[in-house]
């Protein structure tokens, strides 16, 4: 029971078997096993949520989850979340603000912000911060972040392209 | 960071998991949602050889409610709580405590049975079942034992769980429909574990009031429940007697309390019985 096992789960839409230790994480089988770099490793404890995925639709730490529990299960990261000519509402409104500077964080942002969307549609100032507590930049963009959420939520809500992908798409 | 090499099992049910944890002996621990147990074995601060996880016991992430109790599986999310998909037998106190708890990604995996498990004493749940006079279920090579929540905890980390016993659910009875309650605690970092924390709730002539976050078990303030009880509203001279009570049920408590402890906990029940009262908690800036 120590031994490697194969385990089976969607990511980002396709299936997927991978041969995992009992005690990988998902985010070392994210990025070494499976060359996905965007959900970064940073605290190793659930305080940043650089490394935020989801799993069977829910935001989780994939430093905090083994990565055999995901057998069977849906797994999507960031580099799922745009339909492959446009990135989601959410990414171009974070670029569009600027909202970040190194951007070791931003996956993690933008996938936290994503479910926030879909729990408060219209998000106050103060449920962005309340939804938003977990994930930490140390640039320090968090005025901008919030910005960005809003001006993803107003996109959102009015089913309009981001201006930057009709750009991209010219 | 990652941890040491270990076993892992998925049982499908109590008996399974109780007999996989009596082969693992001190070298196995139980695994519901993770949030506390892989960030220690991450760090190297825990060993375990094996890992037994509940979640795959379907009756541990069920509840079921009827018009006196509402019991709660041990593998049902902080975020279940949050928002209300199980029934709340506490007049919205319950799925206020879950929505402070860490940080959403946390509370959609961890559990209310692995916290209480645990038993960090700044665990939310730990006060907040104290506080409900909630009864802990466990289940262990000698059957099935529950206790009330405000004797399951002996010490910080220390319960009335032995090494191969699996906490099953909690059982918490209905608050009376006019009972208020109030509850505040203390983070120096939104999200991050409470310095202090207080828990009043209010029911006609009835008071419980609790401290959280203290060097062990949650500490039951008799002295303020006596006095709480008689509040009909905030005056200012409360403040005073609240704070003499306090002191009292804290030298009954025979636990040691620094100055700042001391100010942090009278900060947290003040701030808990107002609002009981019907006042609006202080809002810190930014959460």
């Amino acid at each position: 029971m120590t031994d490697a096992r194969t385990i089976r789960f969607t990511l980002n839409g396709a299936p997927v078997s991978v041969s995992v230790m009992p005690h990988e994480t998902l985010i070392e089988m994210l990025s070494l096993r499976l060359e996905l770099k965007g959900a970064r490793e940073s605290c190793g404890q659930g305080l940043c949520g650089c490394c935020t995925v989801y799993v069977n639709g829910k935001s989780v730490s994939s430093c905090l989850y083994l990565a055999q529990l995901v057998d069977g299960a849906n797994v999507v990261t960031i580099e799922g979340i745009n339909d492959g000519a446009r990135l989601d509402p959410v990414q171009e409104a974070f670029i569009e603000v600027g909202a970040f500077q190194c951007g070791f964080c931003t996956p993690g942002f933008i996938m936290m912000a994503r479910e926030l969307l879909d729990v408060h549609p219209n998000p106050t100032d103060d449920e962005i911060r309340h939804y938003l507590i977990g994930n930490l930049c140390r640039c320090s963009a968090y005025p901008e972040i919030v910005e960005a959420v809003k001006l993803a939520a107003r996109r959102r809500a009015a089913g309009t392209a981001p201006a930057l992908a009709q750009e991209l798409s010219a | 960071m990652k941890p040491g090499a270990l076993a892992y099992f998925k049982p499908t049910t109590v008996t399974e998991a109780i007999g996989l944890l009596v082969d693992g002996g001190m070298d196995a621990k139980v695994i519901a949602g993770g949030q506390s147990l892989v960030p220690m074995l991450n760090l190297r601060m825990v060993a375990a050889e094996r890992l037994v996880d509940v979640g795959g016991i379907a009756e541990m992430k069920q509840w079921s409610a009827d018009d006196r109790e509402v019991w709660i599986g041990a593998c049902v999310t902080h975020d279940q709580i949050q928002i209300g998909e199980v029934a709340d037998p506490s007049n919205g106190l319950m799925p206020k405590v879950a929505s402070k708890i860490a940080y959403q990604a946390v509370r959609n995996r961890g559990t209310i049975g692995g916290s209480l498990s645990l038993a960090d004493p700044a665990a939310d749940w730990l006060t907040t079942t104290a506080a409900l006079g909630a009864t802990i279920e466990w289940e262990g090579p000698d059957g099935k034992k529950s206790c009330p929540a405000d004797e399951f905890v002996f010490a910080a980390y220390t319960t009335q769980l032995d090494i191969s016993d699996v906490l099953t659910g909690v059982r918490i009875p209905r608050l009376p429909p006019d009972a208020t309650w109030g509850t505040y605690k203390l983070c120096r970092k939104a999200g991050e574990f409470a310095h202090a924390m207080a828990m009043v709730i209010s029911a006609g002539a009835r008071s419980r009031a609790f401290l959280g976050a203290t060097d062990g078990a949650p500490i039951r303030l008799m002295h303020t429940e006596t006095l709480v009880a008689d509040f009909r509203n905030w005056e200012s001279g409360h403040t005073a007697l609240v704070s003499q009570a306090l002191e009292a049920d804290i030298a009954d408590s025979g636990r040691e309390f620094t100055d700042i402890q001391l100010w942090q906990s009278r900060t947290c029940l003040l701030r808990s019985i107002q609002m009981s009262l019907g006042f609006q908690p202080i809002k810190p800036e930014g959460v």
